[in-house]
């Protein structure tokens, strides 16, 4: 074939244009949107300047949601990675029992999030949920899982968690193969502790991986959407309303797409800088081989 | 080898490919088919909610169209009202709308003033048949906007009250149910055992709470709907009633999410002695009290000053923009499905309001009246049925009285403090 320096971009172009297409225009009517108040269907947008801005930084309810993201984010993530490292410590080994762990564990993550979300739904209920019974038998009373602000936010960490470990793991466990085992016989003929082997060692060798899920995993949490619209709705008391969930609401129940818009660029915005963020700050700590 | 591989993997994809193609060609002929031999206008009709509720829509779609040569309604279902809602707004800005769908009746008024939905009044002028009059009054309120008809009654309901007779006769209560909020009180104490049972389970819906401040003579919104009204004396009172009734521990509200669900569960197996609940659950609620072994019966919701109960469900609505022959053909089901005939199917199968009077009178519905008089309770407490609020943002103004009413019983804030609260953030909505 004869087609010179255009071959390339023939080539892209397929990618190119789904990308634009699905990628940049809605990114770009959503910014466009920010600055509109539009009930979706009605033909005039209002042009508002930056008042859906001013109206969502000084909304109270948006600064608890906020909150709310922040700790589901950080919590979720840095339980998962410290569990899952453990795990994967134990793991890292042969062994029909290691191998079965290993598939258990990593079983939740092919669930669809749904059929989880209802799942934890039944096993939280406070009345008739399993988990409770299992408490009842220590003596402990009945805890309101999902219908108690104070408790709502961490029990969806909880699922979040219980979802994310086996995934982790399984990439911990190919990171810890990866690992170059002279050095290790090296540490053990030095006498090193286990402590000193894996704070000096592993761990450094690790960072790679760690970096990785970390950022996947933070980018992850902060679209959390699943298991709040099917397991609380955001409630009770707005104690579980995250970021993507009060978009959905302001846009499709509220009928309020331009403030609604506002929000997902600030999602953007927000995501934006963590990637930044951690691809400059991290990146030069993560040592790659 | 390799490319002995590579030209079955080309041959696998070419005859998925193909297989799409073809299927799509298929359904499209194959619909064209119809439409072409038969000449019928198609449409689709949305509506919400499965069970009894749902068969009853896919019954009576079918009925419709097995009537008549003309048009092809096809139905689907959509989930609840706030699903449906959404879809039919997605739909409609991708320009793919059903022709008829449902509106939860206080989503009439955003819908047709976005202009999504078109004016009936039109069509309520030129056909005589359809006697406009003979819709149950107490339904109307929600039919009209800006004075002009934008959706037809259809499954309507008011909530009511269930009780476990076996319970009450225990407990040594009259089966009738208690008539006011000072019995009410007295019934949720003496069913009350504690550690075992309780008075009643009751979600802090909305909807309920709209019928207690109903009873204390007051209002959700002023009647311009440019201010909230909530936050004043009836609903202080309310309020206060509902946290003094949970505190003492004979009035439990599941919190969450799944609050409906829990409350339908305390009831259905005896953990609590009564519910409120919708009227179009009457059937469904008839089956598990048999399947669970005891006598069902349904009360007003207890009066307080005065009787006052909020109305519900969805009005039938056509969406706007249809070509004429559309238009006709979405027409012609609308005035079919809230013809008296199809009231009553629609009423004896699931419990919802007969919404025409001619059906309330009909031999069947008294039969049906005298044989099983729990379903005439919601026909009778209609006489004080009250449009709900029509607002746009009447749906995110409930959603924030949800969180301070729920503010108010977790954690603490008073009555009056909660409601100011709430009216405080809904009042700049309503302007």
């Amino acid at each position: 074939m004869s087609l010179g320096k255009a071959r390339p971009y023939i080539m892209i172009f397929p990618a190119i244009l789904v990308f634009t297409l699905f990628f940049l225009y809605p990114i770009g009517y959503m910014i466009y949107l920010s600055f509109h108040d539009w009930n979706f269907i009605s033909p005039d947008k209002n042009y508002v300047g930056f008042e859906n801005f001013a109206v969502l930084l000084k909304d109270a309810k948006f600064m608890q949601v906020l909150q709310n993201t922040f700790i589901y984010s950080a919590l979720t993530v840095s339980l998962t990675i410290s569990i899952s490292l453990m795990l994967a410590l134990w793991l890292n080994r042969k062994g029909t029992m290691y191998g079965f762990v290993q598939g258990a564990i990593f079983s939740p993550h092919i669930i669809s999030l749904v059929s989880i979300s209802m799942l934890w739904m039944w096993l939280m209920d406070t009345d008739y949920g399993l988990l409770n019974w299992f408490l009842n038998l220590f003596g402990i009373t009945n805890v309101p899982w999902l219908t108690d602000p104070k408790t709502s936010l961490l029990s969806l960490i909880i699922v979040a968690v219980w979802k994310g470990i086996g995934y982790y793991t399984l990439i911990f466990i190919a990171g810890l193969q990866s690992i170059p085992q002279d050095i290790y016989e090296a540490a053990a003929l030095d006498d090193t502790s286990k402590v000193r082997t894996f704070l000096k060692l592993t761990l450094p060798m690790l960072s790679p991986t760690l970096f990785f899920l970390t950022i996947i995993g933070l980018i992850g949490s902060f679209q959390v959407f699943e298991t709040i619209a099917i397991m609380t709705g955001g409630g009770p008391i707005n104690s579980t309303n995250t970021i993507v969930y009060y978009i959905y609401e302001n846009g499709f129940r509220f009928f309020k797409i331009g403030y609604a818009s506002t929000a997902g660029v600030l999602l953007l915005g927000i995501i934006g800088v963590f990637t930044i963020l951690y691809f400059r700050l991290l990146s030069r700590k993560v040592h790659y081989q | 080898m390799k490319n002995i591989c590579r030209m079955l993997g080309l041959l696998a994809l070419i005859v998925v490919l193909g297989a799409c193609g073809d299927k799509k060609d298929d359904k499209a002929s194959s619909e064209h088919k119809v439409s072409a031999d038969s000449g019928r206008t198609e449409i689709t009709y949305w509506y919400a909610f499965g069970d009894k509720i749902g068969e009853n829509n896919e019954n009576l779609v079918k009925m419709f169209n097995d009537s008549q040569d003309k048009i092809l309604v096809k139905a689907e279902f959509q989930g609840n009202y706030g699903d449906l809602h959404s879809k039919t707004q997605a739909a409609f800005a991708a320009k793919n709308a059903p022709e008829v769908t449902l509106n939860e009746i206080s989503s009439i008024g955003v819908f047709a003033r976005s202009g999504m939905t078109e004016d009936l009044t039109p069509f309520i002028e030129r056909d005589s048949d359809i006697k406009l009059n003979d819709f149950n009054p107490g339904l109307m309120g929600n039919s009209y906007v800006d004075g002009k008809i934008h959706g037809l009654p259809y499954l309507r309901s008011t909530p009511i009250l269930y009780m476990n007779v076996d319970m009450l006769k225990e407990a040594g209560l009259d089966p009738a149910g208690p008539k006011n909020w000072k019995e009410f009180e007295e019934y949720l104490r003496a069913l009350t055992v504690e550690g075992q049972t309780v008075g009643m389970s009751m979600p802090a819906d909305i909807w309920f709470f709209e019928g207690f401040v109903g009873a204390g003579g007051g209002d959700m919104l002023s009647d311009d709907e440019k201010e909230v009204t909530f936050n004043g004396e009836a609903g202080v009172e309310a309020l206060e009633f509902w946290k003094k009734l949970s505190s003492e521990g004979i009035l439990k509200i599941p919190a969450g999410d799944e609050a409906s669900a829990q409350a339908a569960q305390d009831f259905a197996n005896g953990r609590s002695a009564m519910i409120f609940g919708s009227t179009a659950g009457l059937t469904n609620n008839l089956s598990i009290a048999k399947e669970n072994g005891f006598e069902l019966n349904t009360a007003f919701m207890p009066a307080n000053k005065v009787n006052g109960v909020p109305t519900g469900g969805a009005n039938l609505v056509m969406t706007a923009g249809l070509s004429p022959e559309k238009q006709e053909a979405a027409w012609e089901f609308i005035k079919w499905m809230t013809a008296k005939e199809q009231t009553i199917y629609a009423s004896t199968y699931t419990g919802y309001l007969p919404s025409r009077l001619s059906a309330v009178n009909s031999e069947e519905m008294q039969n049906l009246y005298k044989e099983t008089p729990q379903y005439k309770v919601a026909v009778d407490q209609l006489e004080y049925g009250k449009a709900r609020p029509m607002a746009d943002s009447y749906p995110e103004i409930a959603n924030i009285l949800r969180d301070e009413i729920a503010r108010c019983l977790l954690e603490g804030t008073s009555p009056k403090e909660a409601l100011d609260k709430a009216a405080e953030l809904a009042n700049p909505l309503l302007k």
